[in-house]
């Protein structure tokens, strides 16, 4: 509420001030007393799906040595994107006033992202929460990139289930060849470009039936955790790695309407 | 003494856990008693480790004195190690008659004749064990202390279970002196690894209780299977399929505690045959996957699948075969012929 993009230097010497009190009160990261944590805040604007998207929002804290200033570089401590990739859904209601950036990407240390959270939370009236990926979301994930055309030499599609109730807990990993699951994939896929539920349901029970054939345990009354393709990796905590930058907009869009999801 | 011996001394003493430090110590004998009686075990562990090693100075410990006390060290914590077992083949039948002394002594100079700069030390332990540590050098340089193999030897037996260190190259001579010292004249790796010793050795020693195939029992009418609950109100729908299913998890996995693994690998290379009516993929080509399964204990959670409805009972014999075929990775092909629906694992 009530964002301005023109203020962003003001913004980051507020969170910074906001850190560096938090420091003091003891809560943050001890980095070190002789460092300083710098805030820089900055538009990314190639991160978008169409041009109703607003531009991403990159947070960096990065330290510096307040002993050695001139021979230590500042070194990124942690970085923070909010983004919205496709979010058209939520810029359509929007009311005046409102940024919306459904999508915050979070890479370091956690007591940095709760402090951050937090002076946003506190200065922008918003909410924080951490993205929980369903099993049924994982595997829309896993079936959709599995379909993505790779490289040779490119690392198996991987599915991890967890089986917690049990005697003794019991995970299973279940790592396909990443050409004979595109395979499997493309005579699933009826409509190129277009994927539905259906097929995705068709392309897991072939994996399951697969397995049951093998091992007699039924896969689908077990917990899917992860999923690890080329493209990304996704655990249902909500971490998430994006490893070619040629489906990074594939990827977020995805995460986007995850998050308006969880937000509606 | 050596001040690389001394540093050893030093770090094996911190990696044992306080309460245990005076009984390790006195396992290894090479302090005396009087001497163990000037230690305080109540400090912190930093200065109990300096004072041993105060007192191996008096007594002018030398790297073999010290090679002993990781050996103590490692039987003792021998679960946080990795273990592979291998298995060794004889040509003849003799029974030879087992000569520790010859065993040792061929064991030495099958090292030594390849690789001068090698500490071995032995130590004997109950149940013919034999615990071998040999720590690796090169023409120039003395032996790594701190990355050392150890094997045990199982002298009545042909298995030798063996802990390598990162230097995966020195395995072969390991094995070559392994099998010249045992008198065999062949030795292969078993595709069968874990942290817990004591089940390999359970395993391959079939020291489990063993489901037999040929006698099925009938269940006992008395034995409950899990306490009954007392509200009459709740009826159990399914009661005589999970009974069938306890009774065939019974038969498959045997009564008694089940050898502890903690994962079991398999490389598929089967065909992918999917439902008929999908129609989906029928390609000429195996559909290729790696599956691991993982558990602090996989043997009982693989157990506990089917009564939890995971599962179908019988479990596929791909899982349950396991102990028996003493190997925890398996590669799977389709066999052809006949039957297209078993697999070979070769």
């Amino acid at each position: 509420y009530r964002f301005s993009r023109g203020r962003l230097r003001e913004y980051a010497r507020l969170l910074g001030a906001a850190i560096a009190a938090d420091r003091h009160r003891g809560l943050a990261v001890q980095v070190g007393r002789d460092t300083d944590i710098a805030v820089a805040l900055s538009s990314l604007p190639g991160l978008q799906g169409s041009d109703r998207d607003p531009a991403a929002l990159l947070v960096q804290l990065s330290s510096r040595s307040q002993a050695y200033p001139k021979n230590s570089e500042d070194k990124i401590v942690w970085s923070g994107c909010f983004c919205c990739v496709y979010g058209d859904d939520l810029s359509e209601n929007l009311p005046e006033d409102f940024t919306c950036l459904p999508l915050f990407l979070a890479n370091g240390a956690e007591t940095y992202t709760s402090i951050v959270g937090s002076w946003f939370q506190k200065t922008f009236d918003c909410s924080f929460r951490r993205l929980a990926i369903s099993p049924l979301s994982l595997s829309w994930m896993v079936a959709m990139w599995a379909g993505c055309k790779v490289d040779k030499g490119a690392s198996a599609v991987e599915l991890v289930f967890s089986v917690p109730c049990l005697s003794q807990p019991l995970d299973i990993s279940y790592a396909i060849h990443p050409e004979d699951a595109k395979a499997l994939w493309d005579t699933v896929q009826k409509t190129p470009g277009e994927i539905t539920q259906e097929e995705v349901d068709v392309f897991m029970d072939c994996l399951y039936s697969h397995f049951h054939r093998h091992f007699k345990i039924r896969l689908s009354a077990a917990k899917l955790v992860k999923v690890s393709t080329a493209i990304a990796q996704a655990h249902c905590d909500g971490v998430v790695k994006i490893l070619h930058s040629q489906y990074l907009s594939g990827v977020l869009m995805l995460l986007t309407e995850l998050a308006i999801t969880q937000i509606q | 003494m050596d001040e690389t011996v001394a540093e050893y001394i030093r770090r094996t003493v911190l990696k044992i856990p306080r309460d245990e430090i005076k009984m390790m110590l006195q396992k290894w004998g090479f302090l005396s008693e009087a001497q163990l009686q000037t230690l305080n075990f109540h400090q912190v562990k930093d200065n109990i480790s300096q004072d041993v090693v105060q007192l191996c100075e008096e007594n002018s410990a030398d790297i073999k004195q010290a090679a002993v006390l990781d050996i103590i060290y490692n039987h003792t914590y021998h679960n946080k190690r990795m273990w592979s077992v291998y298995q060794m083949k004889k040509t003849g039948e003799e029974l030879e008659y087992f000569d520790l002394t010859d065993f040792k002594k061929k064991f030495k100079k099958r090292l030594r004749s390849a690789l001068k700069n090698v500490t071995i030390t032995f130590r004997e332990y109950e149940d013919n064990a034999i615990w071998i540590r040999v720590a690796w050098g090169t023409p120039s340089r003395k032996p790594n202390q701190y990355k050392p193999s150890y094997v045990v030897y199982h002298s009545q037996t042909p298995y030798a279970f063996i802990s390598a260190s990162v230097l995966k190259s020195n395995l072969p001579l390991l094995c070559q002196a392994l099998v010249v010292a045992s008198n065999y004249h062949d030795i292969r790796e078993m595709e069968l690894r874990s942290h817990s010793l004591n089940s390999l050795k359970d395993i391959v020693f079939k020291r489990y209780s063993q489901n037999f195939q040929t006698y099925c029992p009938k269940p006992l009418q008395e034995k409950n299977v899990e306490p009954e609950n007392v509200d009459l109100r709740i009826v159990q729908e399914n009661r005589s399929e999970k009974e069938r299913i306890q009774r065939v998890n019974q038969e498959v996995f045997g009564d008694g505690p089940q050898p502890i693994l903690e994962f079991a690998h398999y490389r598929l290379e089967t065909m992918f045959k999917s439902d008929p009516k999908m129609d989906i993929l029928d390609k000429k080509e195996p559909f290729r996957c790696l599956v691991k399964f993982s558990s602090p204990h996989l043997l009982e959670s693989l157990k506990s699948l089917a009564p939890a409805g995971m599962a179908d009972a019988p479990l596929s014999p791909l899982l349950t075969c396991i102990p028996q075929k003493a190997r925890n990775y398996f590669r799977i092909r389709e066999k052809k012929g006949l039957f297209p629906e078993t697999f070979v694992s070769p």
